[in-house]
């Protein structure tokens, strides 16, 4: 018996997880549309100071990133399949590997690292010093002045972050592609654009609210599970990037498969 | 104004605190609840506040159910509270004077009205010249102080404070009494504080619990 509930202890926990990030999103609707007209403007400052932390100052991080990636890419690609023509595959490898799998996963894999972790950091030091409680005690509800400011900054962030990674690696590739192969400006994007379908639209978008969905509520469950003592705060900002990290692949997989298989 | 029925409450490492409580007491009134350190007077009062379910029983503020129930959710925009706590509160990532206003800005206050009652609240507790300072670039005793004028500036219906003197310097104690027995003598208000000893309150007459390590006694009035 004692190793059959061994056995069965990480399902349990995993789907204890489950059902409190279930919790955790329906609170944060459910609050989120009782939120007053005159409890806008507050909201909205603590929305404004997540969009500056998770997008404005990762703004150059990700691009930077994104023109390596997209530079990057097309070398090797001129470089290992120059005798299959590679010059006329440009838009569908840009489109391929760039826009349609990595532009959303690495800014996901980007915002974990940066925002996730200061999340998860930051609830859990003010559940210890009692300042979550203290919000709830003086009528401020907390997901309404914590958890949705949040979710819905990252969402923008994430959103901007993706436009600007794909458009970042698409210059990228563009600079590799005129200065090695002479591709001009419009030969390049008439190639990216006969490459795109419209599903690639709506597979980003659809990525967009799922990953930011997931990297915000597993950062908050994660922080606001903390209780007792600091050392538990390293602990949740490690199991916020595994559990983030492995939640943004598993979607990104499921929404491949329904959109593309 | 709170009601409390066959309530059991356990220490946040699960040892039992106090068990069958009970405790109605009406708009305006005002309870002294006493015991030595560790008695559970401080998790008595966040029960109230709804912050910390309890282990058993029923908690009613104003009407409303909170335990069992959503806690201090569903005090949220229906019944103003206030709790000065022993220690911490603040948040450590805004100004005394944004701690202060919050709370009114999340009630819906005008902008004006709550810069007013802020500045008033932290002009009451001698808190003008470090107003603009985070919670930790100031003293022990003005961070407990700025709990104070927090909850001068929203003025709730039902308010708890849990050790009111302690980490407040000894200069500060005369206001902060003065403070607690207006407020204790306000007929608007209610109130529980949570005591080691009656000390400078024992003179009022107001109704006592004193809490024992299990075993709960209310006095008389």
């Amino acid at each position: 018996m004692r190793f059959l509930a061994r056995l069965g202890a990480p399902v349990r926990e995993f789907l204890v997880f489950l059902g409190d990030q279930a919790h955790l999103v329906a609170q944060t609707v459910r609050f989120g549309l009782k939120l007053r007209l005159d409890q806008l403007g507050t909201v909205a400052g603590q929305i404004r100071l997540q969009i500056r932390f998770t997008g404005l100052q990762a703004f150059l991080l990700v691009c930077g990133t994104a023109l390596l990636l997209g530079a990057v890419t097309l070398i090797q690609a001129f470089t290992q399949l120059s005798g299959l023509g590679a010059k006329s595959y440009i838009g569908l490898l840009m489109v391929l590997i760039i826009l349609r799998e990595l532009g959303p996963l690495l800014t996901a894999v980007l915002v974990i690292g940066r925002s996730a972790t200061a999340i998860a950091a930051e609830l859990g030091t003010m559940q210890l010093n009692g300042e979550v409680d203290a919000l709830a005690a003086h009528g401020v509800n907390p997901y309404q002045y914590l958890l949705l400011p949040r979710w819905i900054g990252v969402l923008v962030a994430v959103f901007a972050l993706v436009v600007f990674f794909d458009t970042s690696a698409l210059a990228g590739g563009f600079l590799v592609a005129h200065f090695k192969e002479g591709v001009t400006l419009g030969v390049y994007m008439d190639s990216v654009r006969d490459a795109l379908v419209n599903r690639d639209l709506l597979a980003t978008l659809l990525k967009v609210f799922l990953f930011s969905s997931a990297i915000t509520f597993h950062a908050c469950r994660h922080g606001l599970a903390i209780r007792r003592s600091q050392t538990e705060v390293p602990q949740a900002v490690t199991r916020t990037v595994v559990s983030a990290l492995v939640a943004v692949f598993l979607v990104d997989g499921l929404v491949a498969a329904f959109l593309y298989a | 104004m709170i009601q409390v029925d066959d309530l059991s409450l356990d220490a946040p490492d699960g040892r039992p605190l106090q068990q069958g409580l009970h405790l109605h007491l009406e708009p305006g009134g005002s309870l002294l609840l006493l015991g030595s350190g560790g008695c559970g007077k401080s998790q008595f009062l966040r029960v109230l506040a709804g912050t910390v379910p309890p282990r058993t029983g029923r908690v009613r503020i104003a009407g409303v159910q909170t335990w069992p129930g959503e806690g201090a959710l569903a005090l949220a925009g229906r019944v103003r509270t206030g709790f000065v706590f022993a220690q911490g509160g603040l948040l450590s990532n805004q100004t005394l004077r944004d701690n202060v206003a919050l709370p009114l800005r999340f009630a819906g206050t005008s902008p004006g009205e709550t810069r007013a009652r802020a500045e008033a609240a932290l002009e009451r507790f001698g808190l003008l010249s470090v107003a603009d300072l985070r919670p930790h670039a100031v003293s022990a005793s003005q961070r407990k102080l700025a709990n104070v004028a927090r909850v001068e500036a929203l003025q709730p219906e039902v308010l708890l404070v849990d050790d009111p003197l302690e980490g407040v310097e000894a200069g500060d104690h005369a206001r902060v009494i003065g403070w607690l027995r207006d407020w204790i003598q306000d007929a608007a208000r209610t109130l529980v504080v949570g005591l080691e000893e009656p000390g400078d309150f024992g003179d009022l007459p107001v109704r006592r619990l004193h809490l024992s390590p299990i075993a709960p006694a209310e006095e008389p009035r």
